[in-house]
C-alpha cells in the first residue's frame, strides 16, 4: 500500500498531477490504466459509500441478494433482528465464495467448500463436526465472522462502506441531500423497487460512464439527438443545437462530487414549449397539469405533506431529474411523457461497477413509488426499459461511446492526452433559491463535472 | 414425440404447451421454418419495415431477466418482474422510426449480424390458427473494425398466428436468455 509521501504512479507521476487543477483537464489514462484502477480500487470504492439495492428486495429475515463493491463481493442480507447487513461474500475460513447464488432466503449461509456456516448478521455458528474444533482454538468464534460492512438506509435504499470511522451516509451527500430528499423521501411508503436490476457488460473503464452521470447535460444534444429527429424533444432536425432543448435549467453539485440537473419541461418538450399559458402556471397548477416524474394527481397530496413548500415549487417548475452520487451512481428520476395515456416518467437508478481497468458493469434498478397504482408501476417499468439500461433508446447510444474512450485511452500517445472541462459557467443561485450547494443556473456547462474529478483527486491523494 | 417442451413444466419456462406436436418436416412445419430464416434475413439485413410487417398488432414482444439460484429455487432464473425488453407493436415501432434518424448511433454504424436459428419445436395452439414455437438463437455480432465477436445465446417461445390471406404472424415472442449479465453493451438489436 502507498504511503502518502511516496503516492506517485510506477513512472513517476504523482496521483495529483492526473489532474490539471489549472488548466481543468484530466490525463486521458486515468481511463484505461491498470495502475490508477488498483488505487481506485483501494481509496475510492473501499472508502465511499456505495449503493447496492433497496431495502424492498429483502423484506422477511434471511433474504439476501449479492451485490459489489467495487470488486469486492459482499451479501446484503435481512437478519432476525430486522437489520440489513453487509457482508463479504468470501469464507474466512479459505476465501471461498459463500453465497453462489444472485438471490435467496436463509438462515444459515453454509460455504460449500469446507462447510463454515454463518448467520445472516454474518456471525460465525461453526465449522462440521463440533466435536473435532475444525475451526481450531486460536480465535474465538467471535473473530471469525463474515467481514462486514458499515450500513445506512436512505429512502430505502442500501449504501454501504468499508469506512468504519468516516462520516455518515448524511454527511456524505452533503449540501445535496435537501435535494435527493425530493426524490428519495416524498411519498408515505417511499421507493418501491420494481424487480432485480438489468445487468450487462460494457467494455470500457468505469469512470468513463461516471464522469458523465455527474451531470453531463451536454452531451445530450448530440448524443441523443435520435430522441429530437424523432419529435420527443422540442425541436425539429434542423433547429436541435438553436432550440437546444434540456440544456437551459439550473445544476447542482458540491464538494463530494455528487450532482443534479433541475430541468423545467418547457425547456425540454415540444407539448411545453410552445404552450404559453404553461409558463404561466402557479406552482400548484403546474403540478395538477404535469406532476414530477413517477408522481400521479393521485399522490399529490403525499408531496404536499412530505415537502416544503420550497421543494414543492422545485418539484413543480424544474425538477432535479438526472445526475448522480459519486462515485458510481446515475440518477434519472425523468419525464417521459407519452401521449397514449399511459402514465409517463422513469424512475431509475444505476450503478457502474468497474470490472477491470477496461470493463464496467451496467446495473440498472428500476423504480416506483410503492404507493403508485398497479397500473402506474407497469406503465413505468415499461417506459424505463424502454428508455433506459440494456435495450434503452436514450442509453444504448451511451453505451456504445464508451468503449472508444478507453480503447484510445491505451494508446502510448492516446494515454497522454486530457479530458477538457474548460466550459464554465460559474455559481449563480437564482433569487430566492431554498437550499444549499454550488448552483449553476444557465446552459449546462462543464462545472458539476469538474467538481466530480476534484472529489476524486481528493479521494485518491488521501493517505491509505 | 413429446407433446410439450419436456421443462417446460418449470417455472423457468413459460406455460407449457398442450397442443398436438407439430411433426418435423411436415408441410406446415416447414411454413414455421421459412417464417423463422426469413425473419433472421430481414433483421441480418436490416429490413426493419419489412420484418415490421411480420409482427401482429397486438404484439407482445418480452426478454426477462435470467438469475443464478440454488437449492431449492434453482429452477425459478427467469424473472419477469423486469426485463430487457418489454414492448408491444406500439414500441417496436418507435425503436425503428430512431433507427431511422441520422444520429442512431448504437447501431450506425451498424453491427454485422448473423442469427443462427435451430432446435425448432412446434405445436398447435390453444386459440384457432395459433401455433406455439420454440426456436433457439445464436445471435452473434461484430462491431467497428474490432474482430471479437459478441455473442448471445437465447431460447425463444413465440406464439405464431396463421392468416387467414395465408402466411404467418408473430403474436407473441418471449426471449430467455442464458445470461444472467448480459455481456454486450445493449441491445440495440432484436432477438
Amino acid at each position: 500500500m502507498l504511503k502518502k509521501a511516496s503516492s506517485k504512479l510506477a513512472d513517476g507521476t504523482r496521483i495529483e498531477e492526473l489532474i490539471d487543477i489549472e488548466r481543468r483537464e484530466v490525463s486521458a489514462r486515468v481511463l484505461s490504466d491498470p495502475e490508477v484502477y488498483r488505487l481506485e480500487l483501494e481509496r475510492i470504492f473501499a472508502k465511499a459509500w456505495l449503493l447496492l439495492g433497496h431495502e424492498s428486495e429483502i423484506p422477511k429475515a434471511g433474504d439476501y441478494v449479492v451485490r459489489d463493491m467495487g470488486e469486492d463481493q459482499v451479501i446484503v442480507t435481512r437478519d432476525r433482528a430486522g437489520k440489513v447487513n453487509v457482508l463479504l461474500n468470501m469464507c474466512t475460513h479459505r476465501g471461498m465464495r459463500v453465497a453462489m447464488d444472485e438471490a435467496g432466503c436463509t438462515q444459515i449461509h453454509r460455504c460449500v467448500y469446507h462447510g463454515w456456516a454463518f448467520r445472516p448478521d454474518g456471525s460465525f455458528i461453526g465449522a462440521p463436526i463440533e466435536r473435532e474444533q475444525m475451526h481450531g482454538n486460536i480465535r474465538p468464534k467471535e473473530e471469525l465472522g463474515l467481514r462486514k460492512a458499515r450500513v445506512q438506509l436512505y429512502g430505502g435504499l442500501i449504501f454501504a462502506t468499508w469506512n468504519i470511522e468516516g462520516p455518515s451516509l448524511d454527511e456524505y451527500v452533503g449540501d445535496l441531500k435537501w435535494y435527493f430528499d425530493l426524490l428519495f423521501c416524498r411519498t408515505d411508503s417511499g421507493l418501491e423497487l420494481l424487480g432485480p436490476p438489468q445487468r450487462f457488460i460494457v467494455a470500457a473503464n468505469w469512470k468513463a460512464a461516471a464522469e458523465q452521470s455527474s451531470s453531463d447535460g451536454f452531451h445530450t444534444i448530440t448524443l441523443h439527438r435520435s430522441l429530437m429527429e424523432t419529435g420527443q424533444y422540442g425541436s425539429s432536425q434542423d433547429d436541435i443545437y438553436a432550440n437546444a432543448p434540456a440544456m437551459y435549467g439550473i445544476d447542482l453539485s458540491c464538494r463530494q462530487g455528487h450532482s443534479l440537473r433541475c430541468i423545467p419541461a418547457e425547456q425540454t418538450f415540444a407539448m411545453f414549449m410552445t404552450a404559453d399559458d404553461f409558463k404561466k402556471l402557479s406552482p400548484e397548477e403546474r403540478l395538477e397539469r404535469l406532476p414530477p416524474p413517477g408522481i400521479s394527481r393521485e399522490l399529490l397530496p403525499q408531496l404536499r405533506r412530505h415537502m416544503t413548500p420550497e421543494g414543492l415549487a422545485l418539484m413543480a417548475k424544474a425538477p432535479p431529474q438526472v445526475g448522480g452520487m459519486f462515485p458510481n451512481v446515475l440518477v434519472a428520476f425523468i419525464y417521459n411523457p407519452r401521449t397514449d395515456g399511459g402514465y409517463s416518467g422513469a424512475l431509475t437508478l444505476h450503478t457502474y461497477v468497474p470490472r477491470g481497468p477496461n470493463h464496467l458493469e451496467f446495473t440498472n434498478f428500476i423504480f416506483a413509488e410503492k404507493d403508485a397504482s398497479e397500473q402506474m408501476k407497469r406503465d413505468m417499468m415499461a417506459n424505463s426499459v424502454r428508455a433506459t439500461g440494456t435495450s434503452g433508446t436514450i442509453e444504448q447510444d451511451d453505451s456504445d461511446v464508451w468503449p472508444h474512450m478507453s480503447r484510445n485511452a491505451r494508446g502510448a500517445i492516446g494515454r497522454t492526452q486530457t479530458l477538457k472541462y474548460h466550459a464554465l459557467l460559474g455559481q449563480k443561485k437564482p433569487a430566492d433559491w431554498p437550499a444549499g450547494g454550488y448552483v449553476y443556473d444557465g446552459f449546462t456547462k462543464d462545472d458539476t463535472q469538474w467538481n466530480w474529478w476534484l472529489y476524486y483527486r481528493e479521494l485518491m491523494m488521501a493517505d491509505t | 414425440m413429446t407433446s410439450a417442451p419436456a421443462s417446460a413444466s418449470r417455472d423457468t419456462l413459460q406455460a407449457p404447451s398442450t397442443g398436438k406436436r407439430v411433426a418435423t418436416g411436415s408441410a406446415p412445419y416447414n411454413e414455421i421454418l421459412e417464417f423463422l430464416y426469413d425473419e433472421a434475413a430481414l433483421l441480418d439485413q436490416r429490413r426493419y419495415r419489412e420484418w415490421q410487417k411480420l409482427l401482429a398488432r397486438d404484439l407482445a414482444y418480452t426478454a426477462p431477466l435470467r438469475t443464478t439460484r440454488q437449492g431449492p429455487t434453482r429452477d425459478q432464473t427467469v424473472i419477469r418482474t423486469t426485463q430487457h425488453f418489454d414492448d408491444d407493436y406500439g414500441s417496436i415501432n418507435a425503436r425503428l422510426e430512431r433507427l431511422e434518424t441520422k444520429s442512431a448511433w448504437a447501431e450506425d454504424p451498424p453491427s454485422r449480424t448473423r442469427r443462427l436459428v435451430t432446435n425448432v419445436r412446434a405445436w398447435e395452439g390453444a386459440g384457432t390458427g395459433e401455433l406455439e414455437v420454440e426456436s433457439y438463437l445464436l445471435l452473434t455480432r461484430s462491431r467497428y473494425e474490432y474482430s471479437e465477436l459478441q455473442h448471445l445465446s437465447c431460447v425463444r417461445y413465440d406464439r405464431m398466428r396463421r392468416l387467414a390471406a395465408g402466411g404467418l404472424q408473430l403474436a407473441r415472442r418471449e426471449i430467455i436468455l442464458d445470461q444472467s449479465v448480459v455481456g454486450m453493451a445493449n441491445l440495440g438489436v432484436f432477438l
